[in-house]
């Protein structure tokens, strides 16, 4: 498989697992805390807070594939290693990693009360654990340019990949 | 067929070194073993020595597993040893040596007397013959049988089958090349005689192409610059009105003398640096050893094509090999040994360099092959400065700007990408990335040598 081939497969794992990780949240946590939110929250009913719910995750997972995007580009194309002192780029990755967990909770921190759901520390965990856990940290682990394939922690763990 | 490489004398050590260097390369024809000779009476000289390190490191690298498809190491060398062979011995004068205390006061030691100057016969000959070729052509002639075993080894490849093809080189213009080259290609004619058909013999003949100025030598016996020429049109007469004892012959001068650093009568101080007179030199046991065995004579001309400049398109062998492998050496400098160097000291992380995990997690990169490897690739570097240092005349074979830092480090990573002149998209980047990317090589392929494989690998264009 060429570089372009890659390339375009990983833009389009990203995306793909981007739009899955909007679909799992979704899903859960309609599931799970939604008919008891939709009561609690003021002028709400289930279908109406699922719309809003919908629009949270949307916002939150598409934030985080932006950051697991960034990354990619980032590592594909502007970060080069002329010297062995600049590999690596560990701290960048990290810096990602925590811009992914600050979009993932602040998204529903500010965004929620805004589009006038209320939301539990469910919603909040959940969103930790699918965007920041699965759609950030697994999938740069499998996205991540071969150059920096072991840059995300805990990569090394995995087997060889694209 | 075998080969076998002869090196006689400072300047043949000198040849050496660059077919060692072109040899690893994988610039030699087929996958033929190479054996390597050496004679010269002054074991301790610089030149010797420094070629003696890139031929054990040369040695060792065998021992890496980098597969039968590549040209990286791809001829086996053994060392016919003794290595050098020291025809005089140690402390010895030209009268110990020919044992002339058996022939005094009679007729052949009356016409010896005559032959030899007082001084030609007392000074001891550690250092060598000193610029006097009939004083080593008399030793040779004497002690070769004895001494080198060269002989019966050429005899036992023989034995075993196979076809040797000998290249001998030396300088005309010295001492001891000059002695050697052509007693010793007739000893091995007539020796190896019964083998006629299964040898054939080359020879390098090196014409003057350095100078030196001695200094604090007071009355001793020792090779002069303004000798050389003598030396060579008498050396050149005899090749033309005697018979040619080379099956090829290949005559290798310069029209510039360039002054060596310093001057030394011999030993460990004649250390000279590497020269391009030695790399044609090195590339005509490359021709003769890709024609057939009973070639037809020939005679082929080859010169430079601008007066004070040196290019690829003066060098009678293909660019690409020779530069894939310049540009292994440099990223393996560049990017992998500073590296290696910090992982063993605990100083890197492992996971910035996935080529380090892929490849060389669980191989011992403080064994003395991989620092055999770490000192080679500088001494590679080192050596292609030194061609590309001409007294002011340009060599462009790598890019001499690459050479601005001490050997292979880079002040300039763009260079890089045009080693040879030539733009490539070649980076340090663009190696890395191909370092990390998915390869298939069968299971022969391991260690080490996988992974210096796969950087030579990553090195083509």
């Amino acid at each position: 498989m060429n570089r372009t081939t890659r390339t375009i497969i990983k833009i389009f794992l990203i995306a793909a697992v981007t739009v899955g990780c909007i679909a799992l949240a979704y899903y859960l946590g309609s599931n799970i805390a939604g008919h008891k939110l939709a009561t609690a929250s003021d002028n709400m009913n289930y279908s109406r807070w699922l719309e809003k719910y919908f629009a949270l995750t949307r916002a939150a997972g598409l934030a985080n594939g932006l950051c697991a995007l960034i990354w990619f580009m980032a590592a594909r194309f502007f970060l080069e290693v002329d010297e062995a002192a600049g590999a690596g780029k560990r701290i960048f990755w990290a810096a990602l990693l925590m811009a992914s967990l600050a979009v993932s909770l602040g998204v529903a921190h500010f965004y929620a009360p805004i589009l006038g759901i209320k939301i539990n520390g469910i919603i909040f965990g959940l969103f930790a654990v699918i965007f920041t856990g699965v759609g950030y940290w697994l999938l740069t682990i499998f996205t991540t340019p071969l150059a920096f394939k072991y840059t995300p922690l805990g990569a090394h763990f995995f087997g060889r990949r694209l | 067929m075998s080969y076998y490489f002869i090196s006689i004398g400072g300047t043949g050590a000198k040849v050496m070194e660059s077919l060692t260097h072109i040899c690893i390369a994988g610039l030699l024809p087929e996958n033929e073993r190479l054996y390597i000779a050496a004679i010269d009476p002054d074991v301790g000289n610089g030149n010797l020595e420094r070629t003696s390190t890139a031929l054990n490191n040369f040695a060792a690298f065998q021992n890496f597993s980098v597969g039968n498809d590549t040209p990286l190491f791809k001829n086996k060398i053994s060392i016919a040893r003794p290595f050098p062979w020291n025809p005089t011995g140690h402390d010895k004068n030209l009268d110990d040596l020919i044992e002339f205390y058996h022939h005094n006061n009679t007729p052949v030691g009356k016409l010896y007397e005559i032959l030899y100057t007082k001084k030609e016969r007392d000074t001891t000959l550690n250092e060598g013959f000193r610029g006097h070729p009939s004083i080593g052509a008399a030793v040779l002639a004497k002690k070769f049988d004895d001494g080198s075993k060269l002989t019966a080894q050429i005899e036992k490849i023989i034995g075993e089958g196979e076809n040797v093809k000998i290249f001998l080189a030396g300088s005309v213009f010295g001492g001891t090349g000059a002695a050697g080259l052509p007693t010793i290609a007739r000893l091995l004619k007539n020796n190896l005689a019964d083998y006629a058909d299964r040898i054939s013999i080359g020879g390098a003949l090196i014409l003057p192409y350095f100078s030196f100025t001695p200094t604090n030598i007071k009355d001793e016996l020792f090779a002069r610059s303004e000798n050389f020429l003598p030396n060579t049109k008498a050396a050149l007469k005899y090749y033309s009105e005697k018979e040619n004892l080379f099956d090829a012959t290949y005559f290798i001068g310069d029209s510039v003398m360039t002054p060596v650093g310093e001057f030394s009568v011999g030993s460990a101080n004649q250390r000279n640096e590497a020269h391009i007179v030695e790399l044609y030199a090195a590339l005509a046991a490359a021709d003769f050893y890709s024609r057939p065995l009973h070639a037809p004579k020939i005679f082929k001309y080859i010169c430079r094509h601008e007066h004070d400049k040196f290019s690829w398109s003066d060098i009678p062998v293909s660019s690409e090999r020779f530069v894939q492998f310049a540009r292994f050496i440099f990223a393996y400098v560049q990017l992998i040994k500073p590296v290696l160097i910090d992982l063993v000291a605990g100083d890197a992380k492992a996971y910035k360099y996935p080529w380090f995990v892929d490849f060389l997690k669980g191989v011992d990169i403080g064994a003395p092959d991989v620092v055999n490897f770490n000192f080679y690739a500088e001494a590679f570097a080192a050596w292609l400065k030194q061609l590309e240092t001409l007294n002011g005349r340009e060599v462009f074979l790598i890019n001499p700007a690459m050479f601005e830092a001490n050997p292979a480090r880079l002040v300039d990573k763009k260079l890089f990408a045009a080693l040879d002149g030539t733009k490539s998209k070649l980076t340090f980047h663009e190696i890395f990335y191909r370092l990390t990317e998915p390869f298939k090589f069968d299971s022969t392929i391991k260690g080490f040598g996988k992974f210096l494989r796969r950087l030579y690998d990553a090195c083509a264009i």
